[in-house]
This record gives structure tokens, sequence and C-alpha cells, in this order.
């Protein structure tokens, strides 16, 4: 649909889903020359009701299908979840089942941040960039299905533990991908990080400042490119993440390039608490036993993680039956999509790949 | 073609029923029917003598006028069309393999026996048998049009490149500003493509192509008369013979870089592809063109892209002069290899740049780079060197 | 200049990785074993009933142990919320564990391997194998009977998968 304005100025037209551009999520934008004068975003192409559809499903039933809306941080969309429900059974899950979860959600979180970071290169052009993380990537799918038993959507966490311990030799094989990526790390950034075309593409590009940051409401990465050092690991750490040391990557600038600085920034810190982790594992079980049916306690019960979008929360009301009575998931990726209208304005239409996807928007997420 | 056996009997196979219906077939055309459309029967004896003693056949082709030093076969086989088109092909090929070893992953593997060497030849068929889409509210004379005039743009840029001093297809004493001018055609082609193919993406992609094409011209043109004041002639094989002593690269390497980025530019290749940028525009000027239409534009690409690195070598790299070890064929061909290979790295390592960037690059930065370069010339020139 | 020198650096960085070793594996010519050798007698996913915690493997197609299956159908009842695909259908011949003869049959069109039928079985028999190829042709084939989960596949994979320091990983 295009539209011309009465002094035939500026054209409407939607960069739609239907675009290679664009995912599966629409942009009506209106420009002027090559200047963008207003977007209006159009979110809901992908949406399915899941939270409705997890009251028809039993609390282990809900796990296969609450992780299909973003199937390669699979883990990231379901700790939460595990989290509530154990908090309304009124249970913990064992300290070795918690050093799991931990390895689990940072090795997603290094699956997710590789795949942004080739969708990245794509969009501005760098096909090489494209090919190296999804080659790297595989390295740690690899990992992934080696305890999880498939290569995406695992399925591996339940209320009461993990399902499965840790295949024999894993330690070796994660330290030895551990030691390779960080080396291509370095030539990561010599070809893309610091090239000066890309620096070019991204410096003083969509600045988001700090009050805008908190007034918009965004969370994770995006938050801590703008200056403010909010990390959940750390505010409320859950699952034994107060043993593990780290610092939180931040930057001032607040533009495209410090977005991704602190994604990559990232790529090394979960490295590293991957290493402590699998050093400070105890031994034990992973899982308590649960026989039957798990029906809740009367009552609500909430929980916050940090996926690698941002942070996740989930709120679960249950009446004492097998199935929850209300499911509210709120995602990091509609958060962000609250800053793009505002960051798209005034800039040049050839940047909105580089603003779009800096975002780390992921459509399905934020439609569930 | 699954073992050497199978392809050895198929061959065998093809070449016994040849020899065997062949002179059935072609001796009777020959001998009876030719002479009644007035071919002399000299003519149709040669033929058969030269069959069967090849060595006849060579002086058999140059009676005929299209043997290897007429201007029918320079203009269609080597160095001309064909030569091309074939050197077009492999180029393809090599960018294929060189990107993907460059990204950590094996290129085209399937095709030909050795590493996907058929690879292009089997895109080649596809493209022929795809059907030929034209959009319903195109202008169909202006659409049909422009494959057409980008071969034959391109084949009149080759045309002017000597190879060496004995091959050439047309040799003139102002060959440099011929092909500017007929470069210069080439925003017109593009513009065309855009319009004819009603559609807002090739539009926006044809505005960008044309204000990419005319600013980079301009530095392209200005970084070339450093050499022609250095040699004292626009004949491409005087430029050459002129750097017998020293490349022209070392007194006048600020007009090669900018040479050299100009060319990319006027290639539309990354990092200067903005107008096919393909996460914004599907692809550009060239977005409604299917089947051989897309075949043939792409071939102009790449014949383009050997005319450019032939001429980078002539004006700045010495052209065909080396050691007398080899050919002064494969020295131009060795030196044009090496600036293909960088041309390429340069796509695999970076990003595009945007549309108001490169502007300001082409008019703020080269031309006055490109004027610098044009007094250091004349500095060398007064001074007596070269 | 740091122009120039982060512009070569980055045109170093793509040349050195032409001659770098890859770790393309040529499928369908050389396949990888996905067996993980952890003590199992599936060669995949298992769950122990009795203490209720499982066996790290791949979770490729099922095997159905017909000589433990009682058919309970708890396999059926917690696949119905996720992708319901396992129906009990009557077989032919007669166990002494399983009075009805029922056994599960699978449907891999519409199963997402999640292993929870695994989790819920309370006898040990059903698991699943390494096996990951079962793409066909022809959407009706894709019902596995009882007995066709009962035979063990046969796996081809020569390759395995194993990380390096150098090259990232390599083929053995």
């Amino acid at each position: 649909m295009e539209v011309v304005d009465q002094e035939g100025r500026t054209l409407t037209f939607s960069i739609g889903p239907q675009h290679p551009g664009s995912g599966h999520f629409r942009l009506i934008v209106k420009v002027d020359g090559d200047f963008i004068v207003d977007v209006k975003p159009d979110p809901g192409y992908v949406h399915r009701g899941a939270e409705k559809m997890c009251e028809e499903r039993t609390y282990i039933q809900n796990i296969p299908h609450l992780e299909r809306p973003v199937i390669f941080d699979s883990s990231g969309i379901l700790f939460p979840y595990v989290l509530a429900v154990e908090e309304l059974l009124g249970v913990q899950a064992p300290p070795r089942a918690q050093y799991i979860r931990i390895i689990m959600a940072e090795l997603n979180r290094i699956i997710s941040h590789l795949y942004w970071l080739a969708i990245y290169g794509i969009f501005l052009g760098h096909s090489t960039m494209f090919m190296w993380p999804m080659g790297d990537r595989e390295l740690f799918i690899d990992l992934a299905e080696a305890i999880g038993g498939t290569r995406v959507t695992f399925s591996y966490f339940v209320p009461g533990g993990v399902r499965n311990d840790l295949p024999p030799e894993f330690k070796e094989r994660a330290l030895k991908t551990c030691a390779y990526f960080e080396k291509r790390l370095k030539e990561y950034d010599r070809i893309f990080f610091s090239n000066p075309m890309f620096l070019k593409r991204t410096q003083d590009i969509g600045v988001l400042k700090r009050e805008d940051a908190i007034r918009l409401g965004v969370t994770g990465p995006n938050l801590r490119a703008s200056g403010i050092s909010s990390d959940t690991r750390k505010d409320e750490p859950y699952s034994s993440y107060q043993t593990i040391k780290w610092d939180i990557p931040v930057r001032k600038e607040g533009d495209c390039y410090a977005r991704a600085m602190v994604r990559f920034q990232e790529l090394f810190d979960s490295m590293s608490i991957i290493r402590q982790a699998l050093d400070l594992i105890p031994e034990g079980s992973v899982k308590i036993a649960m026989r039957g049916q798990i029906k809740g306690k009367v009552g609500e019960s909430f929980a916050r993680t940090e996926a690698a979008r941002g942070t996740m929360f989930y709120h679960i009301i249950s009446d004492g039956a097998t199935h929850p009575y209300r499911v509210k998931i709120s995602v990091p990726s509609f958060r962000s999509l609250c800053a793009m209208p505002f960051l798209l304005k005034g800039n040049h239409l050839a940047d909105m790949p580089a603003i779009y996807w800096g975002l780390d928007y992921w459509p399905v997420e934020a439609d569930k | 073609m699954d073992t050497f056996e199978e392809f050895l009997k198929r061959v065998i196979t093809i070449a016994f029923w040849l020899l065997l219906l062949g002179p059935v077939i072609v001796l009777p055309i020959i001998l009876l029917v030719l002479p009644q459309f007035g071919v002399p029967v000299e003519v149709a004896n040669r033929f058969l003598i030269a069959l069967i003693n090849p060595l006849e056949m060579l002086q058999f082709i140059d009676s005929l006028g299209i043997g290897p030093s007429s201007l029918f076969f320079k203009i269609a086989a080597f160095p001309g069309f064909t030569f091309a088109a074939l050197f077009a092909t492999l180029m393809i090929l090599y960018e294929r393999k060189l990107l993907a070893k460059m990204q950590n992953r094996v290129g085209p593997l399937y095709a030909g026996r050795f590493e996907g060497i058929l690879q292009p030849i089997a895109e080649l068929f596809k493209l022929i048998f795809k059907e030929l889409l034209t959009p319903e509210k195109a202008d169909k004379p202006f659409f049909w049009a422009v494959p057409f005039l980008a071969i034959a743009v391109g084949g009149a840029f080759l045309a002017l490149i000597p190879l060496s001093p004995e091959i050439y297809i047309a040799k003139s004493e102002i060959g440099l500003v011929i092909i500017f001018a007929i470069l210069s055609f080439t925003p017109l082609i593009v513009l065309t493509a855009g319009w004819a193919s009603a559609n807002k993406f090739s539009f926006i992609g044809g505005l960008r192509a044309l204000h990419q094409l005319v600013s980079y011209e301009i530095p392209l043109i200005l970084s070339t008369i450093g050499v022609v004041m250095l040699s004292g002639s626009l004949d491409l094989m005087k430029i050459v013979q002129a750097q017998a002593s020293m490349w022209f690269i070392l007194p006048q390497f600020i007009g090669a870089c900018v040479f050299f980025v100009t060319m990319i530019a006027e290639l539309e290749r990354i990092p200067f592809d903005l107008p096919e940028a393909d996460s914004e525009l599907v692809a550009g000027w060239y977005t409604e063109y299917s089947g051989m239409h897309f075949g043939a534009l792409q071939l102009a690409n790449y014949i383009k892209l050997y005319g450019f690195s032939a001429l980078f070598t002539i004006l700045f790299l010495g052209g065909w002069n080396g050691p007398a070890t080899l050919p002064p064929v494969a020295w131009l061909f060795i030196k044009m290899f090496v600036v293909i290979s960088f041309i390429l790295v340069l796509r695999g390592t970076n990003t595009r740049i945007r549309i108001d960037q490169l502007i300001k690059l082409g008019w703020v930065y080269l031309v006055p780079l490109a004027f610098a370069n044009l007094f250091i010339a004349l500095a060398v020139a007064s001074l007596g060197i070269a | 200049m740091s122009f120039f020198v982060g512009f070569f650096s980055a045109l170093w960085a793509g040349v050195k990785q032409i001659f770098k070793h890859r770790y393309t594996l040529r499928y369908p010519e050389q396949k990888l074993d996905m067996l993980m050798v952890n003590n199992q007698k599936s060669g995949g996913y298992e769950f122990d009933a009795k203490k209720q915690v499982g066996t790290a493997g791949f979770k490729g197609r099922h095997i159905l142990y017909m000589d433990k299956c009682t058919g309970c159908s708890l396999c059926a009842i917690a696949c119905e919320g996720i992708a319901d695909c396992i129906d009990m259908v009557k077989v032919d011949k007669t166990f002494v564990q399983n009075k009805k003869s029922q056994f599960p049959q699978i449907d891999y069109g519409r199963c997402v391997f999640c292993g929870f039928c695994v989790d819920a079985c309370p006898f040990d028999c059903l698991f699943m194998t390494p096996f990951y190829e079962l793409a066909t042709t022809d959407k009706r084939s894709f019902v596995y009977t009882p007995e066709m989960l009962s035979q063990y596949p046969q796996l081809k994979g020569e390759y395995k998968f194993m990380p390096d320091e150098k090259s990232g990983a390599h083929h053995g």
C-alpha cells in the first residue's frame, strides 16, 4: 500500500513480511526522500495464542510448547517457567542441577548471540560474517546436543531439576571448544568489529541516551549499551549464579556500535561462566523424583531470569489443578519494540537494517 | 557418469555411431545438395580433402576468410567473445571457490569430476531452460533491449583492449578516450532497466546506481590523465611500451589507488554494491529479469570485470612487459589474475557503505586526490623520470 | 591512518582463512556416528523408571521392547498435550504381560522428539535410538507400527565429530 500525501512530498509504504530484510514483521514507514519521518511497527504476524494454549496442557506438557517461540534460545524462555513452577510446588532443584542449568543457559546464550551476529553481517552486506558465526555455532550446538539430545528445543529443564546428567567426557570437549573459540573471536574482531567500514555504518547511529532507555523500558544488552549496569543474574541471583564471578559489560555511547560490542563481550563472559561452573559443579542427583501428575498449590508465583535478549518474566496463577490457570509471559523483544520507532525517526532509510537488527528484535518471540 | 568405464563406453558408442552415419549423411549433402545452392564444387572438394588430411584444414578455413588471423576469428573466438565468455565463467567459479574458502566452507563441489569445475556450465544450461518473465506493466521494447545493450557495451569495451603487441581486435591512436566514451553509456542502460521494470524497488535501485555511476566517472577519467602525461600518448600500446623501464604504479601510486576504488564502484561490487543491496532492495535494477536475461546481465558484468582488470594492468602494472621466458600474453594474464584476486578478496571482507557516504567519498575525497595526482605527474614528467 | 590499518588487517584475517582446515562433512557420502557410549542398551536417550532420572543420549527414532510393554498407555497420555502422535493399537501376537495385546504406534509426522513418552513409561520398555534418517516421500509411511518400532534400526555412521583446539573440529 503506497500513499503519497497531499503535497506529494512523503511516501508511505510497508516494508512488509515478504521482504528479505524484515523477518516476520511489518514496518509501515513514511519517508521524505531518504529520511524516515514516521514509523509504525505492526507486530502480530506470527501470533498463535501461546499463553492461552498453556491453560489446556499440564505443567509438564507445557515444556515443549513454551520452548517453541524462540527455538535457538530455548533454555532462555524456559528457565523462568521451571523456577516459577518450582516455587508453586515448594521444592528447589538439587545443587548439581542448578550448575547444569547455568551451563545450558550460557550455551544457549552463545548460540543465540552467534545467530544474531550472522544475520547482522548479512544485513550490512558482509557475507563472510554470515558464514563464520554459523559455522562456529555448530560446535556449540554439538555441545548442547551432547547434553540435551537434540540440536534445538531440548526440553531439558523440568520442575525439580534437569532430565539427565552430563555425558561422560563433556568437560574436555567443552574446554577444547572454548579454547578454539576464544582464538576465533580475535579474528572476528579483526574482520568485523574493527573494520572501518563497519564502524562507519554503526557509530553514532541510533543513539539511545540513558534517560530514554529507562523511560522506554528496554532490557538486556540494549540497556547495558546505554550506560546502565543492570543484569538480572547479578541483581536477583537465581540458581547459584551468586557463586560465579564475572564483570558486566557496560558502554556509555548507546549507539549501534555499543550494542554490538556489548554482545561481543558477552560471548567472552559466557565462556568464562561455563568454565567456572564446570569447576564448581558438585556431585549428586540431578532431579527430584516426582511421580504422577504435578499439581501446584493454590496461589501465584513469578520468576525473572536473563535470557539472551533481555529480561524474561513469568507469572503463573494456579488453582490446584493439573493445568495452570493463567500463564503470563513478558518477553524482552517486546520491550525493544517500544524503542524501535523512537530510534528510527529522523535517520536514513539505509540505516534501517543496522538499527532494526541491532536491537535484536525477534518477531516470533514478541508475538508468542 | 558413475564410473570411468561407463564414461568410456558412452564415448566409444557415440564415436562409433558418428563415424558410421557421418559419411552416409554428410557426403551426399556436400556432393549433391550444396552445388544446387550455388556453392562451387572446389570448395566441397577441398572440404573433403581437409577432412581426411587435417593439415589442409587450416588452409581451407583461411581460404573461407575465417582463419586465425582474420577479423571474424578475432571477434568471435580469441581474444573476442567466446574467449571472454569462457574467461567470465571461469572467473565466476573462481570467485565462488575463493569466497567459500575464505568463509570456512567448500564451494561448488559436485558438478564435474574435480571440485565443481563444470558448475558454471551447469548453471548456464539451467538459465537457458528457465522462462523469460516480463512484468505486465513493463515497457516491453526497452525491457528486452537492456540485456543486449549491456552485452554490446561489454563487448565494445573488450574490443579496444590489446592483449599483446600482436593480439588485438581494434587498434586506435586515441584508444583510452574511446573506452571511456563507451563506458559512459552504462548509466543509461541502468536507468532504462530501472524505469522499464515498473517496480518501485527496481526504480529506487536504478536511481541509486545512476547516482553512483555518474559520480564515479569523473575520478575514473581524471586518474588516468597522469598516465597519459607520463607516456605521452593515448594509445594503449604506446602506454605499455613507455613502461618498459618502470611500471607506472610507482610514480602514480595515488592515481592507481583512485583508479582501483572507482573501478570497483563502476563494477557495482561490494563494498559499493548499493544498487543491489539485497537486504533492502531485493536485487536492485535487475530484480525483474529472469532466465537468460539475467544470465546475459551477469555475463556483461563479468566481461566488464575482465576488461577493467586488463585496463588496470595495462595502465599501471606494465601490461605485458616481463622476462622473455613466457610469452607476453601469459604475463598479462598473470598480472590480471593478481588484480582479480584482490578484488574478490575485498568482496569477502567488507560491508556495504551507505549511499550518502558513497557520494561523499566520490566527490569530496577522490576528485581532489585525482587532481593532486595530476600535479605529481606533471612534476615527475618535467623532472625527466620515465 | 587507523583507517588503513583496520582495513588491511581485515583483509589479512580473511586471506588467512583460505589456508586453514575446514570441518565440512560431505553428507551423504560421509555420515556421523551419533552413538554415545554411555552404558546404554539402546544407544540413545533412556529413562530409568526406578531412579526417575534419564541417561544422556541422542533423541532419534524410538525403540519398543515388546516383551516388557503392558499396554498401560501412559506414553499416549503423556503425548496428548504435546504432539498427540501415540495411539494404542492391537497386535496379533499374544504376550504374557499384555492382556489386551495393545502396543503404542508412533506417527513421526507429528512427533517432536521431546522424549516425554520415554520419561512416562514405568516399565523401561520405550527408549530412543540415534537413528535420524526418517524422511520419506509418502506421508502414510510415517506411521510406525509396534512391530516396526521393535526392530533396532541400522546405523550407518563412521565419522565422529571431535572438537579440537587448533582447527575447531575434525572427523577422526
